[in-house]
């Protein structure tokens, strides 16, 4: 993406900001609004689209090599509770000597149902399975592999809204996370002359609501703002746990501190990336995100399940 | 400025400030989400961040042993939900709202306030 483009995408967020009104969309267990997150994903099927995902990190390998990914996933409701998202990213590595590698990762789907959604105590629970398509990416650059991985993994989400009204401001709390299990279609890779693993692919965040706070909790009359935003802290982490001969099971991933601004028809998020080891990476990377809520922004159209549309309007249920 | 980056401003821009509707939230309430007040409300007034549907948006208010203290059917006007109060002796009163936004998303929610002595 040209500089020119990132210039435009951040001055367009920002004139945007200042028109749009004071509304919050998209993932809702009851009275809990639970965003998109950055590094791990919300426990809802929705229409959405991430347009970009932008991070920069420093690779563990010495001396480290600066890396530039670009992703973009965009997520379509097939029924109420069924949607598929797809996802594509494009890496540029440039190593210490200069040398710089581009290309793009494997094609991926994610096919995802809503087991539960549990209005009165904000818990949300979501299957998944990923695939990432073996032989769709830039094989020959090392960012996409001719093996595919499918990853079956269990979402949920967790609002504190139900605890007893003396809990105060601790209310406005709320977590998710993911475990997946990632499973290669090849369990050798001849072309490194090594084991693919099998591995443990989990997450969570833990993220406290300024908007859950005003409208549900105490309004302090705090700046707009600061009304909008979401401080959170997000973990991805991955251990290979078979598979694995001739290697450490060392567990790498990173903890994001960041926070997500929620409007009307957009979120945005910026995190900081810091790695939990050396295996992990060099140093502290960041990863910001423009998030769009379909449904909101088109809702008579693409906002819309393919079948079984749900803006048939609901009944009233007290 | 480029053509690309003219059209990728104009999209952006657009999609943000001219779509017609979302999701409607609370924006502020009369009594003050949380708060005490030292005389008790006639009504209570939510505001909302987009037009409501008046045939699907309501509002209850209780006291604490979750008895009615509304006088019923609430006035839904553009973003503005009202509903009358019988008299409030002190103590503590839940509002609980669930409002359908013109686009047919539905939203819900609850709050207190207090009455002081």
């Amino acid at each position: 993406m040209s500089r020119h483009l990132l210039h435009t995408l951040a001055l367009a967020g920002f004139t945007a900001v200042a028109f749009t009104s004071d509304a919050f969309a998209h993932c809702f267990v009851g009275a809990r609004f639970l965003p998109a997150t950055l590094a791990t994903d919300d426990p809802c099927v929705a229409d959405e689209m991430s347009l970009p995902t932008v991070a920069w990190s420093k690779t563990a390998d010495v001396p480290p090599a600066s890396q530039l990914d670009l992703s973009f996933d965009f997520s379509k409701r097939i029924t109420e509770n069924f949607g598929v998202t797809i996802s594509q990213g494009w890496t540029s590595l440039r190593q210490a000597d200069g040398t710089l590698t581009q290309g793009f990762g494997n094609f991926e789907t994610t096919f995802q149902y809503q087991i539960l959604k549990d209005r009165e105590h904000e818990l949300a629970i979501l299957s998944g399975l990923i695939v990432d398509w073996g032989h769709t990416g830039s094989t020959g650059s090392g960012f996409a592999t001719d093996f595919s991985l499918v990853t079956p993994t269990l979402y949920f989400g967790k609002g504190f809204g139900d605890l007893p009204s003396s809990f105060g401001g601790f209310r406005a709390f709320a977590v998710t996370g993911q475990v997946g299990y990632q499973i290669p279609t090849s369990s050798f890779d001849f072309t490194q002359n090594a084991f693919i693993p099998q591995q443990l692919v989990y997450g969570a965040s833990l993220q406290y609501s300024m908007p859950y706070l005003k409208s549900e909790i105490i309004d302090l009359g705090l700046p707009d703002f600061i009304n909008h935003l979401i401080p959170i802290i997000e973990v991805s982490l991955t251990t290979p746990v078979s598979n694995n001969f001739g290697n450490p099971y060392t567990t790498t991933g990173t903890v994001n501190p960041g926070v997500i601004w929620v409007g009307s028809y957009f979120q945005v998020g910026l995190e900081a990336m810091v790695p939990i080891n050396r295996q992990s990476g060099t140093g502290v990377g960041v990863i910001g995100q423009l998030h769009l809520y379909l449904d909101d922004m088109f809702p008579s159209t693409i906002g819309q399940p393919l079948f079984g549309g749900t803006s048939s309007t609901r009944k009233l249920t007290f | 400025m480029r053509i690309p980056t003219l059209v990728a401003t104009a999209l952006f821009t657009f999609i943000a400030i001219s779509a017609a509707n979302a999701h409607a939230f609370l924006d502020h309430a009369e009594p003050r989400v949380g708060s005490t007040t030292s005389t008790a409300p006639k009504e209570v007034v939510l505001f909302f961040s987009q037009n409501l549907e008046a045939a699907f948006s309501t509002v209850q208010v209780s006291d604490a042993s979750g008895a009615r203290v509304d006088q019923g059917k609430p006035k839904v006007s553009a973003t503005t939900m009202r509903v009358g109060l019988k008299p409030l002796p002190p103590g503590t009163y839940r509002v609980r709202w669930q409002v359908l936004s013109t686009d047919t998303h539905t939203t819900e929610g609850n709050f207190t306030f207090q009455v002081g002595p």
